[in-house]
């Protein structure tokens, strides 16, 4: 049995938006007094007379002196009347306004009453689509056409039942007189141009969610609603409180900030698209626009949460952050707020990637966060849950927005983008060209569609980004594989796949930078090719679906590389991450312990100038010569070692000690 | 046969449907009158009437279990056309109690919503009661009493159908119409013949209301073929003599 009017009932009722509706109809009921309702004449057609036609100009009269209100107020009253469907307009159907001259219109029928216990029943509509198909001899409007199929898609079971009554209604409405069917005709029409609205007029049918209860019944007294009454209370009491100069304070600064900016108190240039049905407002502040408008980058100016909030601030700030070298921070944020906000089954994952990329001794993109809050957060990735990088995210956040917010308004980067800025002109439409812009609506791309744009998009940027070192202080972590890797233009809050090609490099360390001991210039060029090649490969397969066997594929091709000549390096490469890793396993953090070892051969490798950034503090995890003697043995592991992440580095070691 | 009865009452069942709509539809207008609630009244009868005969031969045939595929396949459709109707009835019954209610026809002033619509109803009753002229009684209290009556038919109605979703184990969704896209325009679909007192077999006419658009566009293409038969005949004998010359 299909969905019968009960079960829908419960939430047709509790629309207190629609309440107007039951006002409405009194107002109407005294519009038909004969005596002092409204006048009322009949409609001339070709042949027959129909009675009871009332014209724009009377009705505004008539509100107007039953209210006792002015014409502009009474006209939008009426046209709220015509909107709602209890009176509808003789010509020009479609657009649901009251006309102040002598147009023509019609009280509806009561059966048509937009009441609010009777649903609008897809069933009716098909059996209306079908009649107008029968009378039209199957030419119907476009929208008229889509809806019909739709229906017949999806009411397919029933449409036997739809056909054989359409057929029915048709005859039985020809048993009626002339100027009868010629109004019941419109009467119907006018109920589905209010139910079912063509595109391009505007419905005042469109009520939102529905309610379970009616927010204006009285509740009854039960234990519970005075418990209810007691918490609220009780946490009024203990709430903080401002003073009012200052909250006060802080309102007029919000609205004298946001005034020009909101669409509903100054002007939307070019022009608001919901008012001229002109979309080039959109278009020009989409996601990825290249220019932005002034308004847009004027908001950046206000705070560091609009600027991080709108997506084309944030690819300017990351643009920013890549010239000074510090785009790991931004790139950590992102990452926190892809967990916070992704799936539960990928969370796990991502917590690690986020830990093996930015968090652990030897990351690529280490961040610097103080010794307490890595505490912390380390001990929560044990038992890794959406929120788990909080408190490390909230203080990056602040880093950001103390530090480098207020350098990124000054740099020319924020400066370019501002003069770039477009201003656009404002639209002046006239009444004809309105109406041509109604009807000209069209849908917009899908979101979904647009999504796949963008990851699209991102997936081939990541793919043949730049190389760009970043985190290049002498003083922090083992720099060999930092050198291998780079910086990617967009940081991977979509995909974990920009972040395989760090883990990719680490335990290769040897390799590249045994290869650059030999001669420095050399070594840039073989720095340049191998990080090429391993950032090619390691890169290509986008999407983030790169398997633990091809990591492993690209780990063995670059080991085979590095591993010839071996001899060589064995006193000479620096200490290996791994080594780090083998006796970092348990302490993840250990006391800083100055050393000047790596400095000087990493004085040799870059020849590039870095800024380092004032917070850098040394961070080498132990000195170098300890890891002399170690290296020998560890080498051995070295293919199969990588970052481990202290929860799991437990358990292996339980089981291997 | 079983099923060509059935087809006969559900066409006479979705007759009435539509009929009933139309008089709730011309409810509280300025065409309601005492005699529209009669005919509502005796409409509603008859629908109810109909609704149970129709039940009891379709629970009867669907409940046989010798029936083949095909068969059941029908009878389901059957079964989806029948409930599909009663719920437009039930609808339409609850709909004109409350109008009914809103407008009531004994009081001093009566305040009917203009509508334009005039005319009586008689023909459409006639239709729907399948007579050739409407007798009315004319009781003075038919608004309450009537009203009270029909509180009680529709909670009838509403149990008969709660029973049939529970006795009858039809999922509708999996029935497969006949009828394709635009099947309405198609002549003579009816399922059977309604014959119980028709009036007329009722045909499908291309005739549209607003002036003869259609008469026209006939006229205009018999023309054209006509024409085109003079033009043809002239070429053949032209043809003719210059072979001959």
């Amino acid at each position: 049995m299909t969905i019968r009017n009960a079960l829908r009932d419960h939430g047709q009722r509790y629309r207190p938006r629609m309440a107007c509706l039951k006002k409405a109809e009194k107002v109407l009921l005294e519009m038909q007094d004969p005596c002092t309702g409204v006048k009322s004449q009949p409609q001339r057609l070709v042949i027959t007379i129909i009675p009871h036609a009332i014209t724009g100009e009377d009705i505004i009269a008539w509100l107007a002196d039953r209210f006792q209100i002015d014409t502009e107020e009474a006209r939008s009253f009426g046209s709220m009347l015509v909107a709602l469907g209890y009176i509808y307009p003789l010509q020009d159907h479609k657009r649901l306004v009251i006309k102040p001259d002598a147009s023509l219109y019609r009280f509806q029928t009561p059966y048509f009453w937009p009441t609010q216990q009777w649903p609008v029943e897809d069933t009716d509509y098909a059996i209306y689509l079908a009649k107008r198909n029968i009378r039209k001899k199957g030419i119907l409007e476009l929208h008229e056409q889509e809806q019909y199929n739709h229906l017949h898609k999806w009411m397919n079971h029933k449409w036997d039942f739809i056909v054989m009554q359409a057929k029915e209604q048709y005859r039985a409405a020809k048993e009626r007189k002339k100027p009868d069917r010629v109004v019941f005709d419109c009467q119907e029409r006018a109920y589905w141009v209010v139910h079912r609205p063509p595109p391009g007029t505007v419905s005042a049918m469109d009520y939102g969610l529905h309610r379970r209860t009616d927010p204006n019944a009285d509740e009854t007294q039960t234990p519970d609603y005075y418990e209810r009454i007691m918490i609220f209370t009780q946490q009024s009491i203990m709430r903080p409180r401002v003073k009012s100069s200052v909250s006060i304070g802080a309102l007029v600064k919000y609205c004298a900030t946001y005034s020009g900016h909101d669409p509903f108190l100054s002007k939307c240039l070019p022009s608001n698209p919901w008012l001229t049905d002109d979309t080039t407002f959109w278009t020009l502040n989409m996601h990825n626009v290249e220019i932005p408008t002034k308004m847009r980058v004027e908001r950046w100016t206000f705070s560091f949460k609009e600027l991080l909030s709108d997506p084309r601030g944030r690819d300017d700030f990351r643009l920013f952050l890549k010239k000074e070298f510090s785009g790991e921070n931004l790139a950590f944020w992102e990452g926190c707020e892809d967990l916070k906000w992704g799936t539960a089954v990928t969370m796990r994952e991502k917590a690690e990637q986020i830990y093996k990329t930015f968090l652990a001794r030897g990351a690529p993109r280490w961040i610097n966060i103080d010794g307490k809050t890595m505490e912390i957060t380390v001990k929560g990735l044990k038992h890794p849950h959406r929120y788990v990088l909080d408190a490390a995210q909230t203080h990056i956040y602040m880093l950001m927005k103390k530090d480098s917010y207020g350098r990124y308004l000054k740099s020319p980067v924020f400066k370019e983008t501002l003069k770039k800025a477009i201003c656009p002109e404002e639209h002046k439409f006239n009444e004809v060209q309105l109406e041509q812009n109604a009807r000209n609506r069209r849908p917009s791309l899908s979101p979904i569609i647009i999504r796949q744009q963008e990851q699209e998009q991102r997936a081939k940027m990541a793919a043949n980004a730049p190389v760009d070192i970043t985190q290049l202080c002498r003083f922090t972590t083992p720099v060999p594989h930092l050198a291998v890797y780079s910086g990617i233009p967009d940081p991977p809050s979509v995909t974990a796949s920009p972040l395989f090609p760090f883990l990719a490099h680490t335990p290769v360390c040897p390799s590249p930078i045994s290869v650059a001991l030999d001669s420095t210039s050399a070594s840039e060029r073989q720095l340049e090719t191998s990080e090429g090649e391993g950032n090619m490969e390691a890169r290509a397969p986008d999407g983030g679906n790169l398997s633990k066997s091809r990591m492993a594929l690209s780990l063995r091709r670059l080991l085979k590389r590095g591993c010839s000549p071996s001899a060589m390096f064995a006193s000479l490469s620096p200490k290996c991450h791994t080594a780090a890793a083998t006796s970092s396993r348990i302490q993840p953090i250990m006391p800083d312990e100055p050393s000047h070892g790596p400095p000087r051969r990493i004085g040799n490798f870059f020849q590039i100038k870095v800024d380092i950034p004032p917070e850098c503090r040394i961070y080498p995890i132990e000195s170098e010569d300890e890891d002399e003697e170690n290296r020998p043995a560890s080498r051995d592991r070295v293919g199969t070692e990588e970052i481990i992440c202290p929860w799991e580095s437990l358990s292996r070691q339980n089981g291997t000690g | 046969m079983g099923k060509e009865e059935c087809k006969t009452m559900l066409d006479a069942l979705n007759k009435v449907t539509a009929c009933y709509r139309h008089l709730v539809i011309a409810l509280g207008s300025t065409s309601d009158s005492q005699n529209l609630r009669e005919e509502l009244k005796k409409t509603r009868k008859k629908a109810q009437e109909l609704a149970v005969a129709n039940r009891t031969k379709l629970t009867t045939l669907l409940k046989d279990k010798t029936l083949s595929k095909e068969d059941r396949a029908e009878y389901e459709r059957l079964w989806v056309l029948f409930s599909s109707s009663m719920e437009l009835i039930e609808v339409d019954m609850k709909r004109s109690l409350e109008i009914g209610q809103d407008f009531p026809l004994k009081v001093p002033t009566r305040h009917l919503i203009q509508t334009g619509m005039t005319g009586s109803t008689n023909a459409v009753a006639a239709r729907a009661m399948s007579v050739q002229n409407m007798k009315y009684e004319g009781d003075s209290n038919i608004d309450t009493a009537d009203l009270r009556d029909l509180q009680t038919e529709i909670t009838q109605v509403s149990q008969m159908m709660e029973e049939m979703e529970m006795k009858v184990q039809v999922a509708p969704w999996a029935v497969v119409a006949k009828q394709e896209a635009g099947a309405e325009l198609k002549s003579n679909m009816s399922v059977g013949n309604s014959s119980v007192g028709v009036i007329s077999i009722c045909e499908e006419e291309p005739k549209d209301d607003e002036g003869g658009g259609g008469r026209e566009g006939g006229a205009a293409s018999i023309g054209a073929v006509v024409v085109f038969f003079v033009i043809v005949t002239v070429a053949l004998v032209l043809g003719y003599l210059v072979v001959n010359m």
